[in-house]
């Protein structure tokens, strides 16, 4: 497994962390010249390491407009993780909704940026899983099947797209951990973990299998209501960091919303990462530089609105209970 | 493994397309069982329920081969002692709690005139299994917040979870309702009845407003849902006892226009195997396969190999009783 292990820690225990906001007009651009420089930049060890790119696949998209990380980066990724000498760079994924995966990544022709499929990318739904105890009991799932390919990878990169989420709030690196629980045991949503509470859930899945390394891909956004029916927001952007806390709270900043009150990354950062500004190093462009403000769905106007109160327990998985009507 | 994988595609490539079942498929199937008698999800991997189950579906009806008889009959052995003491089966091995796939190794079984017992205790536990959303917490709930809650749906029709104590879905609702359908009035407990007219209602009730299905929520935040193939296949398959009500027909008009953009082939497979079932015309199978099996050898998925045999099978009724009478082992 990643080095995960080591990670769980206070964040008055943690190092600062930086994060680089790199800027890219288009998904035509040199997008691996650009990835290289910024891992270069974070010294990664990945000489002769297996290495786990997790995108967010969430559907059929044939046209990548905003619903899945666009192949263009995973490609690029891919491709810089190999110059830097990774033994093997595999990408896996498992759609909460879609069980189909041949037919997502054939639609997004995942196959003319990454090459031939089979053995490089993982369908983490269906992969060999292995019990694991959770290293946190935020919910009361206390243990989980998950994916040899991500038990085995030497270093997780979770690789999400700039996206609002209609039951968390975003969806960034993080939430996009949920890929990896595997729907052959849990199913098409993995609704065991809705049950479990999304917050809750998600502290669980990450301190257990803590991303290594983040990519967020925000050169095309989604804002409204995300996951999958928002409207795409161009941003242009690359958000890279080793501190999967404070990239997304990086990334909500650069979305014009609030952090602290994404339920989710506040407990977050009592174990993962950095969620105050004055603990993450901005590198490459500034935050100001390249905020662009997303829309939010009526119930998370709260991410917004400068006087709103947080709820009676701080849980994000039904929003709507408690969110300011107004 | 992948040298056997290598040599059928091989011999795809100098065979004719018709000969795709019998020198692709066929054989896939038979060297990706496992020593213990099942199948994993993919080439190679451990074997678990659900691809155990989708293997024996199509080749129990494929072929009176002494070679497919006696892989079925290995297979069948090793799904049978996978059930639990309470009667479900487990998604994978290791996990102490039944689930969904429950259904399939009822109807792999029953299909097969085999193991009425099991099959008994396996119904019993589905109509025990009820879905999270029955409970009292839920009821309280769902009356103090009603209509506040984003998602809209009659919480009334109840089907069937994933996993226990979740919601209904549309998948697993319809692998029991495929079963419930077929079995015998002496299998068919009271409860099962009633079981299946809610479960059937809830389906009915989380159609997509234009036809079709998605995992089960078809509205959220007043935004409507897309259809996808497989619930979309699984529901009608579940529903074919009413082809005429308008719901089944309009879910039929849809499947048949995104045939022609399905890029998957197990999407492609069931599509295909759900409009014949309703005697609608499909366009020949075998050379869409082939692109897609040339592409990515469809990830060496079992259930999705098992799948494209059923489909390309001519003499098949797939998931009916192929055998009369019934056989205890």
């Amino acid at each position: 497994m990643s080095a995960s292990a080591n990670s769980l820690l206070p964040s008055f225990a943690r190092a600062p962390s930086r994060v680089a906001i790199q800027q890219a007009a288009s998904y035509q651009a040199d997008l691996s010249a650009v990835l290289f420089e910024a891992l270069r930049e974070f010294k990664l060890t990945v000489q002769g390491k297996v290495i786990l790119l997790k995108p967010n696949f969430v559907g059929l998209d044939s046209d990548n407009l905003a619903m899945n990380t666009h192949p263009a980066v995973v490609g690029a990724a891919r491709e810089s993780f190999l110059r830097l000498g990774a033994r093997r760079v595999i990408v896996g994924e498992g759609p909460a909704l879609e069980r189909d995966s041949e037919a997502i990544v054939e639609a997004m022709r995942l196959r003319e940026y990454i090459g031939r499929l089979p053995g490089t990318f993982v369908d983490l739904n269906v992969d060999e899983v292995h019990r694991v105890s959770l290293k946190t009991r935020a919910s009361r799932l206390k243990e989980l099947h998950l994916p040899q390919a991500v038990l085995q990878a030497d270093l997780v990169v979770s690789m999400p797209k700039l996206k609002t989420h209609h039951w968390a709030g975003v969806t960034l690196s993080l939430k996009n951990m949920f890929g990896i629980v595997p729907g052959c045991c849990y199913g098409w949503p993995k609704n065991i973990l809705h049950w479990a509470g999304i917050t809750q859930a998600l502290i669980d899945i990450n301190s257990t299998v803590r991303p290594d390394f983040v990519i967020v891909d925000g050169i095309v956004g989604m804002e409204g209501n995300g996951p999958i029916q928002g409207t795409p927001k161009a941003c242009g952007v690359l958000v890279v960091g080793d501190d999967p806390v404070a990239v997304d709270a990086t990334c909500v900043r650069l979305m014009d919303l609030v952090p602290d009150r994404i339920s989710y990354l506040v407990y977050a950062a009592s174990l993962l990462g950095h969620l105050k500004e004055e603990k993450i190093q901005q590198i490459g462009a500034s935050i100001d530089s390249v905020r662009t403000s997303f829309e939010v769905i009526d119930s998370f106007r709260y991410l917004r609105s400068p006087n709103w109160r947080k709820g009676w327990n701080g849980n994000c998985t039904d929003p709507t209970t408690y969110a300011p009507k107004n | 493994m992948l040298g056997a994988l290598k040599i059928a595609t091989r011999r795809f490539k100098d065979a004719p397309s018709q000969a795709f079942r019998r020198e692709i498929c066929l054989p896939f199937l038979l060297e990706t069982q496992n020593s213990d008698g099942g199948w994993g999800n993919q080439l190679g991997l451990g074997t678990t329920v659900e691809p155990t189950c989708s293997a024996l579906l199509a080749l129990a009806s494929a072929s009176n081969s002494g070679e497919v008889t006696n892989s079925v009959g290995r297979g069948n052995d090793w799904l049978l002692a996978a059930q639990l003491p309470d009667g479900s089966w487990p998604a994978c091995l290791g996990q102490q709690a039944g689930c969904w796939v429950t259904s399939l190794a009822c109807l792999t079984l029953h299909t097969q005139g085999l193991a009425r017992s099991a099959v008994a205790r396996g119904v019993r536990w589905l109509c025990d299994a009820w879905p999270g959303e029955g409970k009292l917490w839920w009821r309280i709930r769902n009356r103090v917040f009603g209509e506040t809650f984003a998602v809209k749906q009659n919480h009334s029709f109840r089907g069937w979870s994933w996993t226990p104590g979740t919601s209904s879905w549309t998948e697993p609702t319809s692998y029991a309702l495929i079963l419930l359908r077929i079995l015998p009035e002496d299998l068919l407990l009271r409860s099962a009845v009633r079981r299946q007219r809610l479960g059937e209602a809830m389906l009915y009730d989380r159609m997509c407003s234009g036809g079709g299905w998605n995992c089960g929520n078809p509205m959220v935040y007043g935004v409507a849902g897309q259809p996808q193939v497989g619930p979309t296949v699984w529901a009608l398959l579940a529903l074919q006892d009413y082809p005429d009500r308008p719901e089944n027909q309009q879910s039929l008009d849809w499947l048949e226009c995104a045939y022609q953009h399905i890029r998957g082939p197990g999407s492609l497979a069931l599509a295909h195997l759900c409009l014949e079932t309703y005697g609608r015309p499909t366009p020949p199978l075998e050379p869409t396969l082939q692109s897609f099996f040339l592409n990515n050898q469809f990830f060496h998925s079992v259930p999705t190999m098992a799948w494209v045999l059923a489909a390309l099978n001519p003499t098949r009724k797939y998931l009916e009783p192929v055998r009369r009478g019934v056989t205890e082992r």
